[in-house]
């Protein structure tokens, strides 16, 4: 069958046709959107963090009495809570900090180099108050510099030194040796290699820490610990009963695996693509039906059409492929149209959440996904059509 | 070139079985004109269909250039109607969304011609139906006795041995029956076989043999004038 | 009316007759309106006016920048000093200001805490927001008091009832006595916090007055920042005179002279205070209505309108496909409707059966798209878990359900039956 004559065929079926044409383009539209949502999201969940996502917890919680939610009640509870979690059997490390890792935002402020203030001066760094064995549980490495061995104290007369992650420094000190250099937070004392702070910040891997305890913590603090591989649901599981152990008078939040801690931070995002690829699975079961049931319209309509052409020597075959290639057609059409609807819908979905442009291969995927579903569903009413006998053509009308 | 023997067809349905065709043997040559007659309902069609594949068979066997039809597979079967068998119905057929153009040229796409090819037969057809002006009008634009010419120009388009006519002019005034008469005679004289059911004695007469059914059985095959050429 | 039960019968027996194309026709119609519908929920609460009537004259002033910088807006939260200083204005019929916290209460010290958020406001804030009063009163003035109110929900939760006005409670281990119990009260979307999508959360448990927070110490729990070296722990102190942002302020104006005027007294204050050196950035005065305060602050992640967008295309889809399908299926019937025609049935006669027809339809898919749409919400308060709060149908929601499943099924009945009634027209339109 001829593409102009499968052309002139629809044309001659203007509103069935167009219907059909506006329908699958939409579907791709869609399609497309969501597989690209679906795809950032994934991308998201699988970024880079520095950090084991699957061996790390963390334990959100919070004093619930004034007195040990400052200093001097609080220091000693750190330090007990800090004691008794790295006994359990299984722990490698422990530490308390004022915050956790992979958060949206939280305890941050900006920091500069008090020799350039101007060209340097970066906003929300988060700012994260630590216990020396901080850096063991989050198993970063020392890339310049030392690690301080002993805690010191933010109201002391010097300031503790800053630990700093390896992208900030780049961006505070491009090219030059750090250690010792001034900051507005106190001098730099060490690099360590990159990991997830704060989704908010201008870059997530920034990240400024210092081994000292907080001053207060009326927002709650974390503690987080590393276990041996495999062990962090055992350890998990009496973290609850050690802690209240130690200290009865807290609130805790939740207790999460870091990988945990990542999904719910991107749990927004996560819910929005598993919506949209809900939407469209339900938009190709709409449009298989569509095609099915005109497929299968339109074969029964036809029946004496079919008769005459098996007459003029079209095989089974023959008219299966030409039912199926107008089906094809059709889809072509309305991809591509989808395409352009996919760039409209692209860019007026991006006035109102982020989503990534169209890229050239997505569209080529999507339609075959589309080609594939139409095909599946004109399948069965073309087999109907072969099986049309020609002796139908002699029938009078 | 076509050979039938003892062949029988037999409609089942829920209901009735009815014997289509019994025990029919017929040898129909080269270059006739044969005119199938007989009451409605006594086969006619039925013997049509079947000889133009359209239909298989119960019983007895269909020789066409001396080989057996039955066993064909689907393509092979469609590949012979679209070659060698020319059909005309009573009610044109013709495919509605297409133009004339395009109707002719339906079967030469069927046999895969090339454009060029397809386009000479196609100018030939329409000049010899007289309806080259009006290629690419719709058929519903057309008048009944311009369909039935652009469906004879379809049918030897693709210049078929044979040409199978089933009440070709029962729809049409007898002007326009007559105009389709002779350009069936005018394809018989280029060397077309045609068997044409009929219910009118005179295209009957003008037929060069006329060949009879009555309740599906071959009653009479007359011979109004010997045949000028014989072929085995 | 008898009529009109023969036409309901003959639209059934035509269903009857095919069944399978009907079923799709009312499966994509239901799928289309659930989901849109589902959508539509949480549009239309996360829309809605809390305070209809209301809300147009409550504004948010934002004015006094501390800070050098160019084209910027002003902080969206304010320091104590800047709402003094817009405080002493009386242009407002109502102003209050305000930020929350968390704590924790109980009614004896050895009684386990219970974790409760706090909203330290003025005395207005109950004027301004209609918040209903059950028992008490609020305070007398906008000073530092050991009072406080409580909600009802969490009066039940620490006392069992509602009568506590008079009793006290242990605040974070210090004594406060309740002088007023609030009524079933749930503004939603909470508009007047509505900095970092807070509006979109639970109404909280105990109001405490503005200066005993700062008295005690009450850090905000959402948002505070410090653009001098003010000690953010030092809140009664430092806190009330530098430069440490986290206050959100509403004001009353009634008519639009109030609120030009009180445009006006923004400009000049701050005037004054860039004269004063206090204002360093160039004046860029915001006075935002309550309507339109989550917007002005755009950090709503879009996904409720990307999907009513997302949901709406589908609508349109599935509107398509039904009446595709409806035209076919109409044509399958075409025969009949000719006949009745030959035998005599009006226009009107017809329309009526399209009638019967498209009232079948409305509630097939109506009782479909109900389902669908109960699935749905249950989907998304699963998968976007911040907007449950948002997932309640109300009558206005319901009776939109019902009236877009009668347009739709309008729509999707209307093309097809005109084609089959009308043979002429079936002749032009080409199928
Ligand atoms: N598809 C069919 N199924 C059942 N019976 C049929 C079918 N086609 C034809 N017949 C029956 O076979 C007989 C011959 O029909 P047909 O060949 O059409 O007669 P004619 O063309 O001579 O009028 C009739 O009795 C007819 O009812
Ligand atoms: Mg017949």
């Amino acid at each position: 069958m001829s593409l102009s004559l499968l052309l002139k065929v629809m044309l001659n079926r203007k509103i069935v046709t167009i219907l059909l044409l506006l329908q699958l383009a939409i579907t791709l539209a869609l399609l497309l959107n969501s597989v690209l949502l679906a795809q950032q999201t994934h991308q998201q969940l699988n970024q880079p963090t520095g950090l084991e996502l699957e061996d790390t917890l963390l334990v959100q919680l919070k004093p619930t009495t004034p007195q040990l939610r400052m200093y001097p009640l609080l220091e000693d509870l750190l330090q007990r809570q800090v004691r008794a979690l790295q006994n359990i059997p299984g722990v490698i490390a422990a530490a308390y900090s004022n915050q956790a890792v992979i958060t949206q935002g939280g305890n941050n402020g900006n920091i500069y180099d008090v020799d350039n203030e101007d060209r340097t001066n970066i906003s929300s760094v988060p700012m994260y108050f630590v216990s020396p064995d901080f850096f063991k549980v989050l198993n970063v490495n020392v890339v310049q510099g030392e690690l301080p061995q002993l805690s010191s104290y933010l109201d002391g007369d010097t300031q503790p030194g800053v630990i700093l992650t390896q992208r900030l420094t780049e961006r505070l000190f491009p090219g030059e040796s750090v250690v010792g250099r001034q900051l507005n937070r106190g001098p730099v004392s060490a690099v360590i290699s990159d990991f997830y702070g704060q989704r908010s910040a201008e870059d997530v891997m920034y990240n400024s820490i210092q081994v000292a305890p907080p001053y207060a913590v009326d927002w709650g603090y974390a503690l987080m610990l590393r276990t041996a591989p495999g062990q962090a649901g055992a350890v998990r599981e009496q973290l609850t009963t050690v802690l209240q152990t130690v200290e009865p008078n807290i609130e805790i939040y939740y207790i999460r695996s870091l990988a945990e801690q990542q999904r719910q931070l991107y749990r927004n995002e996560y819910g929005l693509a598993s919506l949209l690829t809900i939407l469209t699975a339900l938009m190709l079961l709409v449009t298989m039906i569509s095609s099915y049931s005109s497929a299968h319209f339109h074969v029964l309509k036809r029946q004496q059409e079919i008769g005459v052409k098996r007459a003029l020597g079209a095989s089974k075959r023959l008219i299966f492929i030409e039912l199926l290639s107008e089906s094809w057609l059709c889809t072509l059409i309305g991809a591509f149209l989808g395409i352009g609807c996919a760039l409209i819908l692209n860019q007026a979905l991006a006035q109102v959440i982020s989503i990534p442009s169209l890229n050239w291969w997505l569209p080529l995927i999507t339609s075959a996904i589309l080609l594939f579903s139409v095909t599946l569903a004109t399948w069965y009413p073309a087999t109907i059509a072969t099986r049309v006998s020609p002796a139908t053509a002699t029938k009078a009308l | 070139m076509i050979t039938l023997t003892n062949l029988s067809k037999i409609f089942r349905t829920e209901l009735i079985e009815t014997h289509a065709l019994r025990d029919v043997t017929l040898q129909v040559n080269e270059g006739e004109f044969a005119a199938l007659t007989g009451p409605s309902g006594s086969g006619k069609s039925t013997l049509l269909n079947i000889l133009g594949t359209l239909e298989s068979f119960d019983s007895g066997d269909y020789l066409l250039d001396g080989k057996s039809i039955k066993g064909l597979s689907d393509a092979a079967l469609s590949q012979l109607r679209n070659e060698k068998i020319g059909f005309i119905f009573q009610s044109f057929n013709l495919i509605k969304d297409f133009s004339i153009y395009d109707n002719i040229e339906l079967p030469l796409r069927y046999r895969g011609l090339k454009a060029a090819e397809r386009k000479q037969r196609i100018e030939q057809a329409l000049e010899l139906v007289g309806l080259h002006a009006r290629r690419d009008y719709l058929p519903a634009q057309l008048s009944g006795g311009q369909q039935q010419r652009v469906a004879i120009a379809r049918a030897i388009a693709g210049r078929p041995r044979i040409l199978l006519a089933d009440e070709p002019t029962g729809n049409l005034d007898s002007l326009m029956a007559r105009q389709v008469m002779e350009l069936l005679e005018q394809i018989n004289q280029q060397g077309c076989t045609i068997l044409m059911v009929t219910h009118d004695p005179d295209q009957a007469r003008r037929a060069g043999r006329n060949i009879q059914i009555i309740d599906g059985q071959l009653h009479d095959s007359t011979m109004y004038e010997p045949l000028a050429t014989q072929s085995a | 009316m008898e009529q009109f039960i023969y036409y309901l019968k003959v639209s059934l027996l035509s269903i009857k007759r095919a069944p399978l194309p009907y079923a799709l026709t009312v499966f994509i119609l239901s799928v289309g309106l659930g989901v849109f519908f589902a959508n539509a929920t949480f549009y239309y609460q996360l829309n809605s006016d809390p305070l209809p009537g209301k809300s147009d004259k409550l504004f948010f002033p934002m004015t006094l920048t501390p800070y050098d910088c160019n084209d910027c807006r002003p902080p969206r939260i304010l320091s104590y000093s800047n709402v003094q200083k817009l405080a002493a204005s009386d242009i407002p019929s109502a102003q209050a200001a305000m930020y929350s916290s968390d704590g924790y209460a109980r009614l004896t010290i050895d009684q386990p805490p219970t974790p409760v958020v706090i909203r330290i406001t003025q005395r207005d804030f109950f004027q301004m927001f209609d918040v209903p009063l059950l028992h008490g009163s609020v305070w007398p003035d906008d000073n530092g008091h050991h009072q406080v109110i409580l909600s009802r929900p969490m009066a039940l939760k620490l006392f069992g009832r509602t009568a506590v006005v008079g009793e006290s409670l242990l605040l974070d281990d210090r004594n406060f006595r309740i002088i007023g119990v609030l009524d079933e009260w749930q503004m939603l979307p909470r508009l007047y916090d509505a900095n970092g999508r807070n509006h979109l959360t639970a109404n909280e448990d105990i109001f405490l007055p503005l200066e005993t927070g700062y008295d005690l110490n009450y850090l905000s729990k959402t948002n505070s920042q410090t653009f001098d070296d003010t000690d953010y722990r030092q809140l009664a102190t430092e806190g009330r005179v530098g430069a440490l942002h986290q206050l959100q302020y509403w004001v009353q104006l009634d008519t639009a002279a109030q609120q030009e005027d009180y445009q006006q007294y923004m400009q000049s204050l701050a005037e004054d205070e860039k004269a004063a050196g206090r204002h360093p950035a160039p004046i860029n005065n915001q006075l935002v209505p309550m309507l339109g305060i989550v917007d002005y602050f755009g950090d709503d992640p879009g996904d409720i309108k990307a999907f009513a967008l997302v949901t709406l295309l589908f609508l349109v889809v599935c509107l398509f496909n039904a009446s595709h399908l409806a035209l076919n299926r109409y044509l399958s019937n075409q025969y009949e409707f000719s006949l009745r025609r030959a035998l005599g049935a009006s226009r009107s006669q017809l329309q009526l059966q399209m009638l019967a027809d498209v009232l079948l339809m409305t509630v097939f898919s109506l009782l479909g798209a109900l389902f669908i749409g109960y699935a749905g919400v249950s989907l998304m308060n699963a998968l976007l878990p911040q907007n449950s709060l948002f997932s309640t149908w109300d009558l206005t929601l319901i009776t939109a359900l019902i009236l877009a499943a009668f347009t739709c099924s309008y729509l999707v009945t209307l093309y097809p039956s005109l084609r089959a009634s009308f043979g002429s027209l079936n002749q032009q339109l080409k199928e």
